[in-house]
This record gives structure tokens, sequence and C-alpha cells, in this order.
């Protein structure tokens, strides 16, 4: 492991460090806060993750989630009843979604950030003609999801736990991950050795529907109700939550641990083959730390922004491997 | 069989170096252009008619200006998303510089094209003075910059646009042309210029193409990607000062989403994200492809909403036949380096 790879570990460990000086940060309450508000981000992030490394890319992901937000509860409205139902909608629409996409991905051979650049635009345009106000709401057990608590912990973080592991396991340790990390690293040398590519990239997307039916859901449970923005903006703070993770934007280098701490911190980089769960998930937790810090020392949204804009800047300055192209 | 003996005579070598001269390449995205022109007219006359053309290029033109810097910058092989918060900033500033006055035009202009530059240069100095990824470095600036312009703003439209300021770029000349159009077409012509001919403009290509063989070559690639970066930053600014002649809006996030615009114009023109390839001439026409889309689907009477899954359709219809039109000469022709494929993102 390079130095520069555990950048954002480092960067992560200041911030908190920073941040334990303020005494509210400190409290038990406010830190599960952090982890529960950060949960949907670090879902989609996990599931960016897969895509990034392979040396594609998923903008897509955002409005999935909002599509999803706006048709669970609108679905459900309220009904525990229908719970299930939602559940399997969420899923199914998720994995149908990262399918097609795959699909065109495969069969079109445009550049992904176009050709989910127009699946953006498209889901997009659906969400708002479905609705343009809030519709619906979340039942009770996706409520409990997103906010409540299991033994006295909270639930999403438990969960985002869980699907880290899994996701940092089949990277490392399946055939599967192998093949995401050698597609990445080269999509012709992997074809060369065997790997049928096509079938990577459209599973890759896959996972990445999915998380956003995972996100769609969290975020769902947390609103309450189909609030049709909801999704906006979530897959660029996705893609930064990798890319400051470590995982390269070239494709082929990365892990679950980076991308977390990412989430946190919001590092992978973009040429893909790159990076790790683990510092997406760092990443996440360094954006969702800073905006809660900055909450608690009362600054203005407008100076948040900035500070957020300066801290990705810095992330990947002390983060970044390999060379000075776009998505190097 | 006739074939086969007919294929000395026409000499493969000479077909193959047309072939990799790029005229395909360079040419399939006016094809798809055209094309798309000619659905749009079996939908509405208007597609005919040069004033309804030339107003076209007139609502283009502040995404196109920016288009024009981040071309420059593709080719180079990095990446510039933060035209769209450039823009905006722009907008703002210029909106409140002017005050209303006609007299303060001149200063405003100015001093707005200085504060692009300024952000401009400051992407360049940590894009060649770091091993980070551009994507993220200048997606980093965007959200800074946006959150500059909240402050300065308020976060609220700020600012009164002085008399003359918007007549004088939406001025009709010859009752035909509007100046902004005409502005547009002047910097993309001369953009193209100083691409083909000049040192700096063939420079860039080769830094893009082969960094490490521009380095050996004497090529001082840091100060290459600070100008350049600078000048899609001066350009993203006189984007926000072509938007706010057009439609008046000094709004916070008056250019956002612009970035993905003009990125899916470059790359739609046929510049690649590993850079080397491509050019302005075609980002010309990516853009007129992306809004004879947009003007289509409006024009058809479709609400904004629909508008947006029709415009995505149309952007992933039109790229992938701009592929399938540069793909066949690749596989035909295997001369091509095919390192592009194998190590930059697919």
């Amino acid at each position: 492991m390079r130095l520069t790879d555990r950048g954002i570990y480092w960067v992560l460990a200041t911030v908190l460090a920073a941040a334990g000086l303020i005494p509210e940060f400190r409290s038990l309450g406010n830190l599960a806060n952090v982890a529960t508000q950060s949960a949907a981000l670090a879902v989609l992030a996990l599931g960016q993750t897969f895509v990034i490394l392979c040396g594609l890319i998923d903008l897509s992901v955002g409005q999935l989630t909002g599509l999803i937000v706006v048709l669970v509860c609108d679905v459900a409205a309220g009904r525990d009843a229908m719970t299930a139902p939602a559940l399997l909608l969420a899923l199914g629409l998720g994995a149908a979604s990262g399918a097609i996409t795959g699909l065109l991905n495969n069969r079109l051979r445009i550049h992904p950030l176009i050709l989910t650049f127009g699946t953006m635009s498209v889901l997009q345009g659906i969400v708002f003609t479905y609705t343009d106000r809030s519709v619906g709401r979340a039942p009770a057990a996706i409520a409990w999801l997103a906010d409540g608590r299991l033994l006295g912990l909270p639930v999403a973080p438990l969960l985002v736990l869980l699907l880290a592991a899994g996701a940092h396991v089949t990277l490392t340790r399946t055939r599967f991950g192998m093949h995401v990390h050698a597609v990445g690293g080269g999509r012709d040398n992997a074809r060369r050795a065997g790997i049928d590519t096509d079938r990577v990239a459209a599973t890759v997307f896959v996972i990445s529907g999915v998380s956003a039916s995972i996100g769609g859901l969290l975020v769902a449970g947390r609103l309450g109700v189909g609030y049709p923005h909801a999704g906006a903006g979530f897959e660029l703070d996705a893609i930064v939550a990798v890319v400051l993770g470590g995982t390269s934007l070239a494709g082929g280098r990365g892990s679950v641990a980076g991308t977390v701490a990412a989430v946190v911190l919001g590092g992978t980089s973009l040429a893909g083959g790159r990076g790790s769960v683990a510092g997406t998930v760092a990443a996440v937790l360094l954006l969702g730390l800073t905006n809660n810090v900055l909450n608690l020392l009362q600054i203005s949204s407008f100076i948040q922004m900035l500070v957020k804009g300066l801290i990705v800047i810095g992330a990947i300055l002390v983060n970044q491997p390999g060379g000075r192209r776009a998505f190097a | 069989m006739s074939t086969e003996a007919e294929r000395p005579r026409v000499r493969p070598a000479a077909i193959a170096s047309w072939l990799n001269a790029g005229w395909v390449e360079r040419s399939a995205i006016w094809v798809v252009l055209v094309a798309l022109l000619g659905v749009a007219a079996l939908f509405s006359d208007a597609f005919l008619q040069p004033s309804y053309l030339f107003n076209m290029v007139r609502q283009a033109a502040p995404v196109g200006v920016a288009a024009i810097g981040v071309t420059l910058v593709m080719v180079m092989g990095g990446v510039d998303l933060s035209v769209g918060a450039v823009i905006s900033l722009a907008a703002v500033v210029a909106a409140v510089l002017m005050d209303g006055q006609a007299g303060n035009i001149g200063y405003a202009l100015a001093a707005t094209l200085t504060i692009g530059a300024a952000i401009g240069f400051a992407n360049g100095v940590l894009v060649a003075w770091n091993r980070g990824s551009p994507f993220i470095l200048t997606l980093g600036t965007a959200v800074a910059v946006y959150g500059l312009t909240q402050i300065y703003s308020g976060g609220t439209a700020r600012g009164i646009v002085a008399p003359g300021f918007r007549e004088f770029f939406n001025e009709r000349i010859g009752g035909l042309v509007p100046v902004l159009a005409l502005l547009f077409l002047a910097a993309a012509t001369i953009a193209a210029l100083v691409q083909r001919t000049t040192r700096f403009g063939r420079s860039l290509y080769l830094v893009g193409s082969n960094p490490r063989a521009a380095r050996l070559a004497g090529l001082r690639a840091a100060r290459l990607t600070v100008t350049t970066y600078t000048l899609s930053g001066l350009l993203a600014a006189l984007g926000g000062i072509a938007l706010l002649a057009r439609s008046g809006v000094s709004s916070t996030f008056a250019g956002r989403g612009f970035e993905f615009d003009a990125l899916a114009a470059v790359v739609l023109g046929g510049t690649t994200f590993e850079g080397g390839r491509g050019g302005v001439g075609g980002t010309v026409a990516g853009l007129l492809v992306l809004f004879v889309a947009f003007n289509l689907v409006n024009i058809l009477g479709l609400n904004y909403n629909v508008q947006r899954l029709v415009a995505g359709v149309i952007i992933i219809v039109a790229s992938a036949a701009y592929t399938y039109l540069t793909s066949r000469r690749l596989t035909e022709s295997r001369l091509w380096p095919s390192h592009h494929t194998s190590e930059g993102a697919p």
C-alpha cells in the first residue's frame, strides 16, 4: 500500500481530532447522527466503487434514488402491509435500471459518462413527470431502517457496515472481484485473458442500481415522504466519495475500505481500477463529519459549501495517486 | 473474386492513411447533426428557417463559449467541471458591478473576465503541480465557487443589468444574425484556428496524446496546463456574460448543470477523455446536436420534464450513431494504437 493510498485516513483522523475539540460533537447521540445521515450516501458510494473500479462511471444513481424515493412512498402510502411490495419494487427497479444501463453500455459502446448522463436525464424526466411535489408516506418499517435503533445501536450505519463488509469480501476474495479489478486495469488485456468483460460491466451497473435502491429506501425512510428532489446531487457526492477514498478513475485500483473512509471523508480515483471500499467509507464519513461540525459551529450553509469544496480539493491533493490525466 | 483482384489497384495503405487522417471521425458528428436537423424539419418547418436556426445558436452561446475552453483542456488530457460554477459567478459579478449604469459596463466585464481567468489559473496550478485527478479537483473548485457565489449574492438574485447591455447582444445584424450568436461563432473560429495553426494549439495535442514524449521533446507541460485551464476559466466567464446578456439571469445557480451540457457537447464532438484527439469544430457540432434536440422537444409542445426525458434519449442515440460511424473505421483500418482503450476509461 502506498502512502498516498492512506491519505484519506490521515485526513479523516485529523478532522476527527479537530472535531473532538467541540464538546457537542463528542456526544454519542451526535456521532450516531453523523453515521445515520451519511448512510444513504455511503450505500450509493459502495455501488459506485464497483463501477469506478471497473473503469466506468454511473451518473444516473442520484435520479434513480429520487425515483425510488417517490415510488416507494407513493405505493406504500404509509400502509405497513405494503412494506414488502414497496421493498420488492425498489430493489427490482434498481436492478432493472442497472441492467438496462449495462446492456446499453455493452451494445452502444458510448463513453459511460455520456450514456449515464443520458439515462440520468431520462430518469429525471420520469421522476418529475410522475410528480413535481411530495407524495405518499414511507411505511414504519422503512422509517425504522433509516432512523431506528437495534439493541440501542442505529440501524442504518449497521446496514452500511454489513454492506461494506460484503462489498469488501466480494472485491478482494472472489473471482468476480478480481475480474472487476482486471477490467478496470485494462479492458483489452482482461478480454484477452478470457474474462467476459461485458458481463462484468453489466454486473457492476446492476450493483450500482441496487445500491440506489437501498439508498433510496434509506432516504425515503428518513424524509418520510416521496420528495422528487431527494436524489439531486447524490451522484456527484457518491463519485467524489469513491475517488477521495482512493479508487482510481482509470479503473483497476481501489478498495471498499477507502470508499467508506471517503464517504466519511469523501477518496477513489476516477481512472478506475484503483481504490477501496474502506477509502470510500472514510470519505463519506469525512463529508458527513464536515457537515456536522460546521452545523454544530453554526456556520452558514454558504460558507459550508465553500469549505466542502476546499476539503474535496485538499483531500485530492493529499490522496490521489496516479498521473494528471482526466481520469487518473 | 473480382473484389480480390481489384484490391491491389486501390492501394489499401492509401485508403488506410486517408481514413487515419481522421476525416470520418471529424465529420461523423456533422452527419449526425444534419440527420437530426432533417428529422426535426419533418416535425416543424421552423428548423428550415435561418432566423430560427440563428436564434438557436444564440441560445447555445453561453454553454458553447464555455465548451470551447473545455475542449482545449480535454484535448490536453484534462477536464474542467468548474465551468458551470464560473458561469454562475460571472453572471452575478457582472450584474452587481454594472449596477444599472451603462458607464460601468466596461469595468464590470473586465473584472468578471479577470475573476474567471483567476479561477482557471488556480485550477491549472492545482492540476499541474499535483498528481490528482482534474475531474475531482475541478469538481471541488466548482463546489467552492458555488459557495463563494452564494456568499457574494446573499443567496438570491442580485445586481442590475445596465441598460443597452442586453439590447446590444441580442440585436440582430441584418435582421437575422444575433450579435451573441455571431460572437460565439467568431470565438469558435478563432479557437479552431489557434488549435490548428499555432504552436500552442499543436502542443495541446502532443501533451494529450503522449505527455512523456511531450516532456522529452522539451515542452513545458506545466506552463501549458496552467495556460489552458486559465483560458478555460476566462471562456467560462465569457459564457457567464453571454448568459447574462441572453436571459438577464444573475442568480447563484444560473449556470448549474452547464458543465454537463458542455461536457456532452465536447464528447459528442469527438474529443475524448484520454486527450490528444478531437477539437473545437466537433464541439460546435456536438453543441448544436444538443440544442436541436432541446428545441425539437420544445417545439413539439412537451413540458420541461418530458423534454429532459427526450433530450436524454437523443443524447444517447446521437452518441451511439456517432460511435457506430467512427468505430467502423477503427475496426477496418486497425492502424490506430489501442492504448487509449486499454488504459483509459472504456
